[in-house]
């Protein structure tokens, strides 16, 4: 049995003591698989799993608080769920993890790069290490690591970390190409540069807070800061320094819990690389704390503990 | 009216004869996005693909400083008198390459904004000031569905000059005198036989995009599958209540009013707002008529295909785009949740 | 109100204030611009946006009644960031308006019949400007009667009138607390449970009621016990706004707006709104 197979098996024998097990179904096109609420065996017909499978559904665990939920998980997807668990926000007792070893998933903003408009795509297949695809009427044949989503270069979890049924072979985790990361290469450049390319990709945000709303860690949902009068930290105004202001408070809010998942970037209509953004505040996080989030259930989250001296933070006089 | 051809390469002197008088906005890539921008020249125009933003922020910009204020200096009898200033727009402005869909939800924005009823001052004064110029849709996008709701990838309605693509360059036909005057900046030559070609390839197109969608039950429907929240749970459950979908639709005209600034000196900032979260109409003593998710989805079917036609002699409030379908996160495909109320059966 | 710019307020002056209860204060204002306050008209119901600059807008009723335009009057219950702050406001100080907006009371279609005012807490406030209207033109109406309910004697607001309203013999005004408070000399009970005792006849009756939406909900139930038509049922909303024109988009229940198509409604045509209260 392949693993889709396994999976849709655990599920339907699971699905009786649950409300419902959320999954993946094909979208509107072949690129686009779409969130699948599963209530009934007839449901689990439709769940696929592979590289369109993008959406991490860890994000509306906290919203069915109460219910019975069942969901599917990538590695990546699955450490925003150990790091909701770490932090109170989800009963361990009400949630039922279906883990698989996940193979990558397609960034559709580097597919778009590469091939223009996605608008007339006929199918997509992942061979190996490659992506067949037929657009336009024409046969593509593209080396993976080329398109798929950045997160999936480097990823040392690829299996679901955190699981009570786990389908199909466990995934090799990637052995991080030789070279510079995306964030080196960007510190490379003179501040001056760093600003002028920030104010150009801020000034594009439309505030619509897709990046927020998808990200599974902003659990403060409706009361978010973003749109409080009082405090009247951001302004309604889409000004490059208005829309730097919101995304920054997004960062340090997300400071030691981020799990790196890219849904903010992958969400973002207008393609800000927001995940340049989270790489530099994980990596200020794990050198100062030594601590990765998403990974133990039981640890305690960096900006909520205290020790009277840190170890690698030095004191200022 | 006389049919023109004007050859691709003439596109840019074209914008830049026409940035003499007006801002002329057209679409440019940037990131894997295409937004409309203030071209003059030397920015590449895109205009093969849909763009990702909505030309409704020409007429109605995101942020829409209504007055500024001033609080003045103490009076003799110590209260502060404070000073107001309007700020109309002012200027012209040329839409350059939108779609047929475009056009449409200017016009589904000036039933609201510019009619008998009201006559919105900001609106009006960028929106009467605003020339289209429409690029026929020879291939709709599989998530175009403007055949559905009255619109097609030809329809010149709401549009000062149409361009008709052709590999080469694009056949022009002006619809308005403004167009004409515009026209008469492009390079061009006349059109001959490639006017009646470039049009009927236009005309074809609407072939490719499937029968148009039964909407005929959907305003009775509505009104039966209202009260059945567990309907609108279920087709809200993907959803993450974010903005995307109102931002980038062509046809989404709610908007906040915030001052920003302090209570020395700021403006009156008119921004838009999204339908779809929570603090939209949430009031001040905490109640809030929709507080679910699945209400605000209702509200927002509701508005685009029942509320809205019924104050605007049945025009519905979508122009069939799909930027919503295209851009969302989760891939809540619109189409579905109007067909399942078309189909809504109560058991 | 500009006639081209329905977004920009008038400028306006708090010529007085009164304390009404704990959390409601009484605002009189006037108009900047004397030729402007002169030539403002309004109808009993409609509402007004006043505005503090560089904390915004808020809709309230005008409760002063267009026969008394020496004033416009507006009373605010504190709960929000705007009302907060108007709550702090001095008299001499300005403030931005934007009235008169909405629909009004249909007082032309009223007159000859008997009305019955029902009130809770701040909802006092839209019947107050009616009430006093009909006062004003005592012999176009038959029978008045107001009921009037807080939760305590400290939250009856309009105490200035409510000393007129319960001496004058051209009307009958029944007070009631919720619970019994010593030297409150009144009624005793929630207000649909008086209503209901007092039984007043539907016969060629118009009932306006206005409160917390739990209040409006049990006294129509009392009303329907009572045989009032659907038709002969007014009350007034309340919804989030910002523009007061119909544009934003917030304050709709199906296709009516608030703003513009009320806040005054009839029960019968509530009843035929979607229920998204």
């Amino acid at each position: 049995m392949n693993v889709l197979e396994t999976m849709k098996k655990c599920i339907r024998e699971a699905l009786p003591d649950l409300d419902m097990v959320m999954g993946w179904e094909q979208g509107f096109d072949t690129l686009h698989a779409t969130p699948l609420f599963m209530e009934t065996a007839e449901d689990v017909d439709r769940l696929i799993l592979g590289p369109t499978c993008v959406q991490s559904l860890a994000v509306h665990l906290p919203s069915l608080k109460g219910k019975k939920i069942g969901v599917v998980v990538k590695g990546c997807d699955s450490r925003a769920v150990v790091q909701l668990l770490s932090e109170n926000l989800l009963n361990r007792e009400n949630l039922v993890i279906f883990g698989f070893g996940c193979d990558g998933v397609v960034s559709l903003s580097r597919l778009k790069k590469k091939l223009g408009a996605l608008d007339f795509i006929e199918s997509a297949e992942k061979k190996d290490d490659r992506l067949c695809i037929e657009i336009n009427g024409e046969q593509q044949d593209l080396p993976f690591d080329d398109i798929c989503a950045p997160k999936c270069l480097t990823c040392s979890r690829p299996n679901a970390i955190i699981s009570d049924h786990f389908a199909g072979p466990q995934r090799t985790p990637r052995i991080p190409a030789k070279g510079k990361t995306a964030l080196e290469k960007f510190e490379e450049k003179s501040l001056p540069e760093r600003f002028d390319f920030w104010k150009a990709q801020m000034q594009r945000c439309v505030r619509c807070y897709a990046c927020r709303d998808s990200c599974p860690m902003c659990v403060c949902r409706d009361h978010c800061v973003a749109v409080s009068r009082n405090p009247h930290f951001v302004s309604q105004e889409a000004t490059a320094s208005e829309n730097f202001m919101f995304q920054l408070i997004h960062v340090m809010h997300l400071a030691g819990r981020c799990v790196s998942c890219g849904e903010c970037e992958r969400a973002c209509p207008m393609d800000i690389p927001l995940g340049l953004l989270r790489a530099k505040s994980t990596e200020v996080t794990s050198a100062l704390f030594n601590q990765e989030a998403g990974l133990d259930q039981e640890a305690v989250l960096p900006l909520l503990s205290f020790n009277i001296e840190e170890e690698t933070i030095e004191e200022h006089d | 009216m006389n049919n023109i051809f004007i050859l691709r390469k003439d596109i840019d002197p074209w914008i830049k004869r026409m940035a003499e008088e007006r801002t002329v906005f057209a679409p440019v890539h940037e990131g894997d996005a295409v937004v409309y921008r203030a071209c003059d020249s030397g920015l590449r125009v895109e205009l093969d693909t849909m763009p990702t933003t909505s030309p409704k922020e020409i007429v109605f910009p995101q942020n829409e400083t209504l007055l500024t204020y001033t609080r003045g200096s103490g009076n003799e009898d110590g209260s502060v008198g404070v000073e107001t200033t309007e700020t109309l727009p002012s200027g012209k402005a040329v839409i350059f390459g939108t779609r047929p869909c475009g056009a449409r939800g200017l016009l589904i924005f000036d039933q609201v904004y510019n009619n008998e009823r009201i006559r919105d001052a900001y609106y009006a004064a960028r929106r009467e000031n605003t020339l289209t110029i429409t690029i026929a849709c020879n291939r709709p996008r599989p998530t175009c569905f403007c055949n559905s709701v009255g619109g097609a990838p030809d329809d010149s309605k709401g549009s000062d000059i149409m361009l008709y693509p052709l590999d080469d360059g694009f056949v022009a036909e002006a619809l308005t005198s403004g167009g004409e005057e515009l026209l008469a900046l492009a390079p061009s030559s006349p059109a001959g036989e490639k006017a009646v070609k470039a049009k009927a390839k236009a005309g074809q197109a609407i072939e490719t995009m499937g029968s148009p969608m039964d909407l005929s039950e959907v305003r009775k429907k509505f009104d039966l599958c209202f009260t059945d929240l567990a309907f609108w749970e279920k087709h809200s459950g993907k959803c993450l209540s974010c903005g995307i979908c109102t931002y980038l639709c062509p046809t989404c005209y709610c908007f906040n009013i915030t001052d920003e600034g302090s209570e020395e000196k700021g403006k009156r900032l008119r921004s838009w707002d999204n339908c779809m979260s929570f603090n939209f109409t949430a009031e001040a003593s905490g109640h809030n008529p929709r507080s679910a998710k699945a209400m605000r989805l209702r509200n927002r079917i509701g508005h685009k295909f029942v509320y809205y036609p019924e104050l605007h002699e049945d025009r519905l409030a979508c122009c069939g785009c799909g930027r919503c379908i295209t851009a969302c996160p989760s891939s809540v495909d619109i189409r579905n949740i109007v067909k399942a109320v078309q189909e809504y059966s109560h058991e | 109100m500009s006639n081209n710019n329905q977004l920009l307020p008038q400028m306006a002056t708090v010529i007085e204030i009164v304390n009404e209860t704990a959390n409601i204060k009484t605002f009189r204002i006037r108009l900047n611009d004397k030729a402007a306050m002169n030539s403002l008209t309004f109808k009993p119901g409609q509402v007004g946006q006043l505005s503090l600059f560089g904390i915004g807008e808020s809709t309230f009723v005008i409760n002063s009644s267009p026969t008394r335009m020496e004033y416009l009057q507006f009373s605010i219950l504190k709960v929000g960031e705007v009302t907060q702050k108007l709550h702090q406001l001095k008299v001499g100080d300005q403030i931005g308006v934007r009235a008169p907006l909405g629909n009004a009371f249909p007082c032309e279609k009223m007159k000859g019949k008997d009305i019955l005012f029902i009130g809770g807490g701040i909802g006092m406030a839209p019947l107050r400007t009616l009430l006093v209207y009909m006062l004003d033109n005592r012999d176009d109406y038959g029978k008045i009667t107001l009921l009037y309910g807080g939760r305590s004697p400290g939250d009856m607001a309009f105490q200035e009138d409510l000393h007129e309203w319960t001496s004058r013999k051209d009307m009958e005004t029944v007070l009631t607390i919720d619970n019994p408070f010593e030297g409150w000399d009144f009624e005793v009970g929630l207000i649909p449970n008086i209503l209901l005792d007092m039984a007043p006849s539907p016969e060629n009756c118009v009932a306006v009621t206005c409160g917390p939406p739990i209040m409006i909900k049990f006294t129509i139930n009392a009303l329907k016990k009572l045989s009032f038509p659907d038709e002969a049922i007014l009350t007034t909303l309340e919804r989030r706004m910002k523009c007061g024109v119909g544009l934003c988009g917030r304050c709709n229940i199906g296709e009516k707006y608030v703003c513009v198509d009320g806040p005054v409604f009839t029960w019968a045509e509530l009843k035929l709104l979607p229920s998204e209260l």
